[in-house]
């Protein structure tokens, strides 16, 4: 909602605009402000007189108010060599007398209303009118006309007119657009974030891509969901594969449809991505974090659901040939971590994953011109461009193993290299041979 | 001297237990301003000792100013004395500049060098606390930080940027004096970047430009101090005896697109490798508010964990990240429209 009230809005933050195109050309001073605003009050103050003196109007005594009808008249003589410029334009051509002599304006319409009032007959108002106009010529220094002066009065509303294309050169000399452009860039942007830049908007908006992945393209099958606890800290320690890794997104997608309390997934990307424009902003608002213990360790004390992938980078980079080959798993990092936060474990196998983006060759020349730790090329990546990131339509099988409990441990024990070294190697081993199940029991790759 | 006599019967009489003499560096920045605003109304100090080339418009009943020039060579000789003369019990450093500077030769005889004297100083006539005034950007922004970075983070502030290498250097002496210096009780708070309705910085300059450059593919989350948590926390670290350092950030992160769009700018996203050298470009011409070091912080994470302050110190920010920025564009919308002065 703040959206609405702050800086969106086109023309609420604009100057209020002087309304009179008249005044701004004509004006030699940069008095815009605050000349419509005198002008406006006199005019008021004719208003009651016009109002008052019915009678007089008829006369033809009240040159204010008719300017046309009385300038041109005989009985004008004062006014005879400024008429023809008086005929053109009074109103817009006053507007300069009313500005230059800003200092004593205010006296002088006192003293120009006194004397209209005085004036009640044409014969009787010209010694007056010439007076009045001795005294503006004295107050102001280019030689103005009398007789326009008094025009001052007359409601400035018709100059307005003069400039027709006034509202659309404003439209686009403001910011308008600017700020269309600016709103339409995070269109789809939630107002605020989480700790670690989960945008829900966003991520909402990408739901369906994932959800067409994932029961149209690999028609992802789960077993074993309910080894997720409902509540409270997890981690979800996954195997890692796939030269373009969709498996942190399609473990959140799992969980988000399949879980009965939909849990939302955080998981640990690797460094590299956030190296990379796009990527990791990408990626960020999606709900993955950059894997460092700090951040493991913040987001398991507030209770997350984490996935980890001890693998990392090793496990995405390797060869078709090595597929579902378990990497060495870190140096046991998510272990330590587990255990000095009591969380519990559950190890997750993913199938299908390597056959969606195997990789064919890595392109080392290629890697070390983007900085990137390799560039994969797999059948349709490069290839089909980013088309091609969906990979072929393997079908895709994610199974949840048991959780095994840490809080048999005390934190200290995450210290103990021995023990984090066992327990990670029989978390690996445990890993591998589900993967191995699943494969014996795959018919095919892409009928599952 | 000849004011002593005027105020001290003053200060007998308005504090009966005596209060502490607090003297402040950079007395006429924006936080010693402020800051000698805010102990002037508190009972607990007795004397504001305000040191600085100019007397800070606050400066009020309780105040006793001194025109100390840190950049001078013979400089510690006179704080020491002023030290002993005034009785000097808390001693806030903040004698640093808040905006990079095209003048860095200056900007690091006062801060860097600055420092030593001050802490020379100190260590000829030791003061009971000394607080020092540091920055979050000094942990430098970095694709491989931590989301929150811990104090126990080593400062790794770009090496090519002066601005940050002399408050990097000013940290590292102070730690050094804080471990040689037992009988003084050391406290670093290190701010996250201030923003609110009249701190002026690089960073307002910044988001009050039209078109706010960006670099493009990157949003990292952002992390800003309301200039009101800002002074509380320092008052917190004169009033509580809380040696360490501390992170004082605000609650919360925001992307900065979001903090763009929030303000009511555009942001002109430019691909990162013509970035830099448009920055230079810009800070060569003196047309930009920052050198191109400060891009980083438009690409990479540099948010700071506030627990510990939150923890030990007791430093609840009243303001989140997005209620300061805000707070900032109410009053920049009202700059904008020339209904405000520029300069509070």
């Amino acid at each position: 909602m703040a959206r609405k009230v702050l800086g969106n809005d086109p023309f609420g933050g604009d100057n209020p605009k002087p309304a009179a195109p008249a005044a701004k050309k004509a004006a030699p001073a940069k008095k815009a402000a605050p000349a419509p605003a005198k002008k406006a009050a006199p005019a008021k103050k004719a208003a009651p007189d016009t109002a008052k003196k019915p009678a007089s109007v008829e006369k033809g005594a009240a040159p204010a108010k008719k300017p046309e009808g009385v300038w041109p008249a005989p009985e004008a003589a004062p006014v005879a060599e400024a008429a023809p410029v008086a005929e053109a334009a009074p109103v817009a051509e006053a507007a300069p007398v009313a500005e230059a002599a800003p200092p004593s304006i205010a006296s002088v319409i006192a003293q120009l209303d006194a004397l209209l009032d005085q004036a009640k007959d044409p014969a009787e108002s010209r010694p007056l009118l010439d007076r009045l106009a001795s005294r503006l010529r004295s107050l102001v220094q280019p030689e103005p006309e009398p007789e326009r002066a008094l025009a001052v009065d007359a409601p400035a509303a018709p100059a307005v007119h003069d400039e027709p294309f006034d509202a659309a050169r404003e439209l686009l000399g403001s910011d308008y657009y600017l700020r269309r452009w600016g709103q339409t860039a995070i269109r789809d942007r939630s107002e605020e974030v989480d700790d670690f830049g989960l945008d829900p908007d966003y991520a909402r908006r990408w739901q369906p891509v994932w959800d067409l992945l994932y029961d149209r393209w690999w028609r992802v099958e789960i077993e074993g969901i309910e080894n997720v606890p409902a509540t409270g800290r997890v981690a979800l320690v996954a195997n890692h594969s796939g030269a373009i890794p969709f498996d942190g997104i399609m473990l959140a997608t799992a969980l988000r449809k399949e879980h009965p309390n939909a849990r939302t997934l955080r998981w640990l990307a690797e460094d590299f991505v956030f190296h990379f424009p796009f990527a990791g902003a990408y990626l960020n608002r999606l709900g993955a974090v950059r894997a460092c213990q700090e951040n493991a360790e913040r987001l398991l004390r507030k209770d997350a659901c984490l996935a980890l992938f001890p693998e990392g980078v090793k496990g995405i980079a390797k060869p078709y040939r090595e597929r579902y080959q378990l990497q060495r798993f870190g140096r046991g990092g998510h272990i330590k971590l587990a255990i000095r936060t009591g969380t519990p474990i559950v190890p997750v196998t993913i199938v299908g994953a390597e056959e969606t983006h195997p990789m064919l060759f890595q392109s080392g020349r290629l890697s070390k011109m983007l900085g990137l730790p390799f560039v994969p090329i797999t059948p349709t990546f490069p290839l089909l461009g980013p088309l091609g990131l969906a990979g072929l339509p393997a079908r895709w099988k994610i199974v949840f193993g048991a959780p095994i409990a840490m809080d048999a441990y005390r934190p200290e024990q995450s210290e103990d290299h021995v023990l984090v070294n066992r327990l990670n190697e029989k978390l690996r081993e445990s890993i591998q041979s589900t993967l191995d199940q699943l494969l014996r029991a795959r018919h095919s790759v892409f009928k599952g | 001297m000849t004011d002593k006599k005027d105020h001290d019967p003053h200060a007998v009489t308005k504090v009966t237990p005596p209060g502490r003499v607090v003297a402040l560096t950079g007395a006429d920045g924006f936080l010693g301003r402020n800051l000698i605003g805010l102990l002037e109304d508190d009972d607990r100090v007795s004397r504001i000792v305000a040191l600085d080339v100019e007397r800070p418009a606050t400066a009020g009943r309780k105040t006793r100013f001194y025109k100390v020039d840190l950049t001078q060579p013979r400089v510690d000789a006179r704080l020491a004395e002023i030290f002993a003369s005034e009785q000097v019990d808390t001693l806030l450093h903040m004698a640093f500049l808040s905006s990079p500077t095209h003048a860095s030769a200056w900007a690091h005889e006062l801060e860097s060098v600055g420092t030593l004297h001050v802490l020379n100083a100190c260590r000829e006539r030791p003061v009971r606390k000394f607080v020092l005034w540091s920055h979050t950007i000094l942990y430098g922004a970095s694709p491989r930080n931590p989301n929150f970075l811990p104090e126990t983070h080593p400062l790794r502030g770009h090496s090519e940027s002066r601005f940050l290498r002399d408050k990097i250097e000013a940290e590292q002496v102070v730690a050094s004096f804080a471990r040689t210096s037992p009988g003084t009780l050391v406290t670093v708070l290190r701010l996250a970047p201030i923003l609110g309705p009249t701190v002026k910085n690089y960073l307002t300059r910044y988001l009050g430009r039209t078109m706010v450059p960006t670099v493009m593919g990157f949003d990292p989350l952002m992390q800003f101090l309301h200039e009101v948590d800002a002074l509380a926390a320092f008052k917190l670290a004169v009033m509580r005896d809380v040696p360490g350092v501390f992170n004082i950030v605000g609650d919360g992160v925001l992307p900065l697109s979001t903090v763009i769009q929030l303000t009511g700018r555009i942001g002109l996203p430019i691909p990162h490798p013509v970035m830099y050298p448009i920055a230079r470009a810009l800070w060569t011409a003196q047309l930009s508010e920052a050198p191109p070091t400060f891009v980083d912080y438009a690409r990479w994470l540099c948010v700071a964990d506030g627990d510990k302050a939150l923890n030990e110190l007791k430093f609840h920010p009243a303001f989140t990240t997005r209620e300061a920025v805000l707070d900032y564009t109410h009053s920049q919308r009202m700059r904008d429209a020339r209904l405000l002065r520029t300069t509070p």
